[in-house]
């Protein structure tokens, strides 16, 4: 691939018509940086800063204190190198450098061309040939610059690279061998074809997506407790595996809830908003949140999808960008329209949630509605059977006989109540009562104690106020609870059936109270319920009025089934009612009654089927997760700019709308939502949307974006490495569709992509970051990567592709030594060994290994990749359990899989982590250390056992103890190895 | 300012040079700092979380024993926004503190009757009264106080001044945390690993959590079956076979490897020798207290914070919870005063008596106050108080400090402030003052904006410097 190019060829290339001018100053790679970092805030675009009347960052403005073409007659000449009125002045730091100052002069003397920020003008695409248009455009810079580009790197190291880079998974020896065989010129070409239809691929995309996306499984304040995203991670991978375009990957993240008909998958992607953290902090001002949600919302819609810091914009106008303040809470408008409270739940998922069944979970559903249907067919077939039975047994019915529904029923007075069902607030429960008021304030049934804080009782209390019948259920009275009343008393002295039903949902709109077997309107006093109202009391019954038939049941009972319980007459009386003058209720209840008791075998035993199935529907379909999503209100909030960014000081009003400086929004269509706003982002005429996600992927191949600053394509964001480069991958990639898995291949079937990253110490001094590419990109793996990796060459690695989170090794006590409450509880089997994009991430707490090696902590969108190399990464690798099992099981897989010698066993291991076989060198070292272990193994067998005994996978006992161990130090050693945490 | 670091960056790759424990040598501060002379070298912060009731400790307010159960005048509370855990309390009774309050030492601190060690150093210490926050939550008061804003993200004040001011000791992180459960209100404000975080600055400049249980510093002890002797085996083979892949790629970030695998076996050592604490001698315990033998107590820590001070590390910063007391205050302060007064003066004491208290700046206090008005009932022997911002104190002490000075006041009710306030970014900057550093001048450019701990605001509160 490489030799195609010569030399010459490069030198053509400086001479094509889409290169720039090499040398001088251009006002957007040298100059608005400078004035941008230095002038901006005082001269630049926010309003309220302006000290002085210069603006710098508009051409009008800053040629009042410019003369085209003569520098030594420019005011802003002599101003940025005078002694006594220098600018910048002393306040605001240093001055300005000679280099600095040098440019300035250059472009002034060049004319004082005006540029409007770059990243603001659409991509242009650069006439090169596309089928090779990466390296074209990288050397043709590196001619520029006097330099060559790299061999291609051997095949080893490309297969690992690319392997790694594609799946995050280290290529297999059968997969090596077979790309060292295929001498063919498309051998490559078909490994990245491969990889990319690999179910792997999507994990590794998403991964970096979910720190973008600030994904978590905790709400990140205070308590943190966990939340359920994993549907929409999945939903992630999913999507990259199937190659959606870009375009509507981004459409249905900002607003898959509007599109028309929008399928469960396309509400699931909103969540993508939902992912910021949410605060269940007792006490809180529940605005003061709800707006910081919508911040973020902005912050990192902006960020991801734009390369924009807009936050900047939210208390004044911003300093270095032409947005202004009203232009963010535009965009906040599009954002704020959602049914959602400041203050989130404690535990769980906070309003908008939905119901976000799995393929396997909708199967299932399917599958036992079609079979509720089945046996309510058969049920039916009976049904004239069933009445004639029903018929004949009424004649005879005992006129005393009593029946209440006895499914569910867990205690009733008179009878022991005491302490069954102590529900708590993820319970549902059904408590009914007669009562005969004569007061009207008094208890009717309770399981509550003194509180804490108020005067009013912690736990389940029901309850007459003023006769209207109260029902509170409370952890603390003034903000951890729910409390509602019936709008209309009750009649005193007068015999009425009261009953309550609780969902488990923890909101208000999950209680219901019946009076006489009807629901009742409802005044919520207080929907915040937060934490377990469970207390350790029995129940009990008011005493200061008639209370009598208390029924407690721990489901939700359906009205019907309310009603039948509120019929005061016995079975007996209902049956001396002639069919036709019975009420509903009354008719139901000696229909149950008969169904439940007395049908035949055969009846009885279709109703019970037929109620069993819908209760097993019941019970799945609770255990279904949910997942928060993006909603908008019917009625539009209106919205206005926050003073200084406070949610406490509303300013003026405002319509949705974009920043001015950017593309118009859409023509056609009606209205102007989230889904508008989506649409404006994958507009083609976005001039940012492309460039920032192209720049992005670059960033995973080569470490750094081409534009560096991939969080910030403003004025303070850096010049793009190779601006022409940064258009043509961005204008490819609408070109394409947005098509992302060929935008991988493209890059990574460029030559640049597969150069040798070896590097001369000279190249090493003059571009130490690898900014012209005239080497391959070498740099350590992300953390999760260096987990994934060892449990994949160790063989432990466990695939499954999605599913709730999972808890691996990690030291004991590390939640509850930062919360005193619960601690964390490590999973067992294979949950231990699942890709590291699983691992349960609480905010509080983020999984130290993913910690020590720079995985951002999640708690506000991170785009920009950073790599440290510390004494902490070093224990990890040496002491963590993970990689002391992992190195276990890997010295199992030498001594078994890895051929008869100690030279071929440790050959082995090192090719599974670095696709290359040792050297003599290494194999002497490596070697040397085996013997040494093997030493002092032999003669300390209680050193080896305690080394090979640890970690939850069973050592192979067959295996001898102190080989095994002295193995297991070998292995750890490749795992610690550089190359093997590098991709070089 | 010229970020020397970034500089740096730009010249030779983000981690070949400087390091977690600052492996380039020298004192790795940036250029440029100190802007001052220092006054300290090291801080020693005893952040006291939950928010301990200036109302039972320090602020002394005599005329409120007339007024307990009467209403707080509307005069007095403006309006100001309350928690909603008492918005909508129909009454705010005066609860006026039950503990005797008596003055001490030379300056004639006030102080109660449940801080009887500390009374004993009064003239060491310089009470500020007039601590004021924007925050009346846990979460982002506490956070507020550790990064200059309420939202996570930010790096904290000693990820700050380890980027800044680099670190003395080669062998130990340059910032060092150490947490412990107070008896008071145990179930309630977690802390969060964020607190110590390095937000937007690079990660090596995170506080390292050192646990008193298991590893003090996590993966710090080799596993099972592996000995000291077997594990510098393995260094010295690691070491060379990277050798061999680094005269292949030339990349300085193998050598950077390298030299922290040499700084992880080092930690190995320096660290079980700084948390062993068998060699102190009995003294030592009757100083601190009994409790400093057993790990993860306040006073085990404060004992800790000293050793690490003797060891040069630049920021040590231990959390104290339980202070959280909204309802039975008067039980569990007396549990959580316990816990603290007799180790925090001792480590002044301690300090001092060792010569290191006059380049040691120790800060003791909370993320809020509490509210003069009762939270929940009022009794004779019981009562809680809400979260308050208006007011609260701590105290500094050491280098550099105006010792036996109280500055700032509140009114007679304990709830505003009437005299001299001092807010959350003024303290940031005064402790930046003390260790030398210009607080408008330590910077970090992130998301194109130029960053610092006391955001835009700030002013170094110079009646409390001694300088």
């Amino acid at each position: 691939m490489f030799g195609r190019f010569t030399f010459g060829l490069m030198l053509c290339a400086v001479a094509a018509p889409a290169q720039p001018k090499p040398a001088g100053a251009e006002f957007n790679r040298d100059i608005r940086p400078i004035f941008s970092d230095r002038c901006y805030t005082c001269h630049g675009p926010a309003v309220a800063m302006r000290v002085s009347k210069l603006r710098l960052d508009s051409e009008q403005g800053a040629k009042t204190v410019i003369v085209p073409g003569d520098p030594d007659r420019s005011e802003m000449v002599r101003r940025i190198m005078s002694d006594k009125n220098r600018m910048p002045p002393l306040s605001a730091g240093p001055g300005l450098t000679d280099a600095q100052i040098r440019l300035i002069r250059e472009w002034i003397r060049e004319g004082a061309v005006w540029e409007r920020h770059w990243s603001f003008i659409p991509p242009k695409r650069p006439s090169v040939p596309a089928s090779n248009a990466i390296d074209y455009l990288v050397r043709a810079k590196l001619g520029r610059e006097g330099l060559k580009p790299a061999p291609e790197a051997d095949k080893e190291t490309l297969i690992r690279r690319v392997t790694l880079d594609l799946t995050g998974l280290p290529p297999t020896p059968a997969e090596i061998d077979a790309f060292l065989r295929d001498q063919s010129p498309g051998a490559y070409d078909k490994v990245v074809d491969r990889l990319l239809a690999s179910p792997r691929y999507g994990e590794r995309m998403a991964i970096r997506w979910l720190d973008a996306a600030r994904y978590a499984d905790t709400n990140g304040y205070q308590t943190d407790g966990e939340r359920y995203m994993w549907r929409w991670r999945d939903w992630v991978i999913d999507a990259f595996n199937r190659n959606m375009p870009y375009g509507e990957f981004t459409v249905e993240q900002i607003a898959g809830d509007l599109l028309p008909n929008a399928t469960l998958e396309q509400r699931i992607a909103s969540g993508f908003n939902r992912n910021h953290r949410g605060n269940g902090e007792g006490g809180i001002v529940p605005e003061e949140y709800a707006a910081e949600y919508v911040v973020d919302r902005v912050d990192t819609t902006s960020t991801v999808f734009l390369g924009l810091t807009v936050g900047c914009a939210r208390c004044h106008d911003h300093k270095y960008d032409p947005i202004k303040q009203k232009e963010f809470y535009q965009l906040y408008a599009y954002f704020d329209n959602i049914p959602e409270r400041g203050n989130a739940q404690k535990y769980g998922n906070s309003p908008p949630f939905i119901k976000a069944p799995t393929a396997p979970q909708q199967a299932e559903v399917k599958r036992l509605d079609d079979a509720i249907a089945d046996a309510g067919k058969k049920f039916a077939a009976l049904n004239s059977e069933a009445m004639r039975g029903q018929r004949a047994w009424e004649q005879k019915a005992a006129r005393e006989m009593e029946w209440s529904e006895p499914r569910a029923l867990v205690a009733k007075f008179p009878g022991d109540l005491a302490m069954a069902g102590n529900f708590g607030f993820y319970d549902k429960f059904t408590l009914s009562a007669r009562v005969n008021a004569s007061t009207p304030d008094g208890p009717i049934l309770t399981r509550a104690k003194e509180g804490k804080d108020a005067p009013e009782p912690t736990g389940i209390s029901v309850l007459l106020k003023d006769g209207k019948v109260h029902v509170n259920l409370v952890l603390r009275w003034l903000d951890d609870a729910i409390r509602v009343e019936t709008r209309d008393p009750v009649t005193l002295n007068q015999s009425h059936h009261v009953a309550v039903t609780y969902d488990g949902s923890r909101f208000a709109d999950g209680v219901k109270i019946y009076v006489d077997g009807a629901a009742r309107e409802l005044k919520v006093n207080l929907d915040q319920m937060n934490q377990n109202f469970a207390v350790k009391e029995p129940w009990r019954i008011g005493t200061g009025f008639a209370v009598d038939q208390v029924r407690i049941y721990k489901a939700v009972l359906p009205p019907a089934e309310v009603a039948v319980l509120a019929t005061p007459e016995s079975i007996g009386e209902i049956a001396a009612i002639p069919p036709d003058k019975r009420s509903a209720a009354q008719s139901d209840k000696i229909r149950l009654c008969y169904l439940d008791q007395f049908a035949p075998y055969a009846i009885q035993d279709a109703w019970k089927t037929l109620l069993g199935l819908k209760e097993d529907r019941e019970r799945f379909y609770d255990r279904v997760p949910t997942v928060m999503v993006m909603q908008d209100r019917p009625v539009p909030r209106e919205t206005h700019l926050l003073l200084r960014g406070a949610y406490d000081h509303p300013g003026e009003k405002v319509e949705r709308g974009v920043p001015a400086v950017l593309n118009p929004l859409p023509a056609g269509g009606s209205g102007n939502n989230r889904l508008t706003l989506a649409r404006w982002v994958t507009d083609p005429a976005n001039p940012l949307t492309a460039r920032v996600a192209v720049n992005r992927f670059w960033q995973m191949y080569f470490g750094t974006g081409i534009v560096k600053t991939v969080e910030d394509f403003g004025s303070q964001g850096e010049w793009p490495a190779n601006p022409e480069l940064l258009d043509w991958l961005a204008t490819e990639f609408v070109l394409t569709g947005w098509n992302v898995k060929a935008m991988q291949k493209t890059i990574v079937m460029s030559a640049t992509y597969r150069q040798s990253s070896k590097a001369s110490p000279e190249l090493l001094q003059r571009d130490p970051e690898n900014r012209l590419l005239a080497r391959g990109p070498r740099f350590r793996l992300p953390a999760e990567m260096v987990r994934d990796q060892a449990l994949a060459i160790s063989g432990l690695l466990a695939e499954k592709i999605g599913g709730p989170s999972v808890k691996p090794y990690q030291p004991a006590g590390l939640w509850k030594e930062l919360s005193g409450g619960e601690d964390y509880v490590q999973d067992k089997g294979d949950k231990l060994y699942r890709r590291s994009l699983y691992t349960f991430w609480k905010r509080a707490s983020p999984p130290p290994m993913m910690v020590n090696f720079d995985s951002p902590g999640r708690e506000a969108c991170t785009v920009l990749e950073t790599r440290t190399n510390t004494p902490l990464q070093a224990l990890d690798l040496m002491n963590d359990l993970t990689f002391v099992e992992g190195s276990r099981v890997l010295a199992e897989r030498m001594m078994k899989e890895g051929g008869k010698s100690p030279e071929e066993r440790i050959a082995f291991a090192f090719r599974l982590a670095t696709a290359r076989m040792p050297n003599d060198q290494e194999r002497t070292i490596l070697l040397g250390s085996y013997q040494y272990n093997l030493d002092r193994f032999q003669t300390d067998s209680g050193a080896a056992l305690k080394l090979i005994d640890q970690g939850e996978r069973r050592r192979d006992p067959s295996l001898s103890v102190s080989d095994l161990a002295a193995y297991t130090t070998v292995a750890s050693l490749i795992l610690n190895l550089d190359e093997t945490v590098t991709r070089q | 300012m010229i970020d020397r670091r970034a500089f740096i960056r730009g010249a030779v790759g983000t981690a070949a040079l400087a390091s977690l424990l600052n492996a380039d040598g020298g004192d790795g501060a940036l250029q440029g700092i100190p802007h001052f002379p220092p006054t300290a070298k090291r801080v020693i912060y005893l952040f006291q979380s939950g928010a301990p009731s200036q109302m039972e400790l320090f602020d002394y307010k005599p005329k409120l024993a007339d007024l307990r159960s009467t209403e707080l005048p509307d005069s007095i509370r403006q309006g100001q926004r309350l928690t909603g855990m008492t918005a909508t309390q129909t009454s705010f009774p005066i609860a006026p503190s039950m503990f005797r309050f008596a003055q001490y030492g030379q300056s004639g601190a006030w102080l109660s009757e449940l801080m009887p060690h500390m009374a004993a150093v009064v003239d060491d210490l310089c009470f500020i009264k007039s601590m004021n926050t924007e925050q009346i939550n846990h979460d982002p008061a506490v956070t507020f106080c550790q990064t200059g804003f309420q939202l996570a993200g930010r790096p904290s004040i000693g990820s700050w001044l380890a980027y800044g001011l680099g670190s003395e000791n080669k062998e130990l992180p340059a910032f060092v945390v150490m947490i412990s459960q107070g008896s008071g209100n145990a179930a309630d404000q977690p802390l969060y690993d964020r607190l110590w975080g390095s937000g937007f600055l690079p990660s090596r400049y995170q506080g390292v959590k050192f646990r008193s249980a298991g590893d003090p510093v996590l993966y710090l002890s080799n596993p099972a079956g592996i000995d000291g002797g077997t594990r510098r085996r393995f260094l010295d083979d690691l070491a060379a076979l990277d050798k061999i892949n680094l005269r292949e790629y030339s990349d300085p970030e193998i050598s950077t490897r390298i030299s922290q695998y040499e700084m992880a076996y080092k930690m190995q050592t320096s660290v079980p020798e700084l948390t062993d604490l068998s060699k102190e001698p009995p003294h030592t315990f009757e100083l601190y207290g009994e409790d400093a033998r057993k790990p993860g107590t306040f006073a085990a820590n404060c004992l800790l914070a000293r050793r690490l001070a003797e060891r040069g590390v630049r920021f040590i910063q231990l959390f104290h919870r339980g202070w959280d007391q909204h309802t039975n205050l008067p039980k569990q302060i007396r549990g959580q005063a316990r816990d603290t007064d007799q180790a925090s003066a001792a480590l002044v004491q301690d300090l001092k008596e060792r010569g290191l208290l006059k380049d040691t700046l120790v800060v003791w206090g909370g993320e809020f106050g509490r509210t003069v008005y009762c939270q929940g009932k009022l009794t004779a022997d019981d009562y809680g108080r809400d979260h308050h911002p208006r007011c609260f104190t701590i105290w500094m002490a050491g280098g550099g400090m105006k010792a036996g000075l109280t500055y700032g006041e509140t009114d007679e009710f304990g709830y505003n402030i009437v005299r001299n306030p001092v807010d959350i970014h003024d303290l940031h900057a005064t402790i930046l003052r003390n260790q030398g550093i210009d607080h408008t001048k330590l910077t970090y450019k992130f998301q194109g904006r130029h960053f610092r701990l006391t955001d835009v605001k700030g002013k170094i509160v110079n009646d409390v410097l001694a300088v």
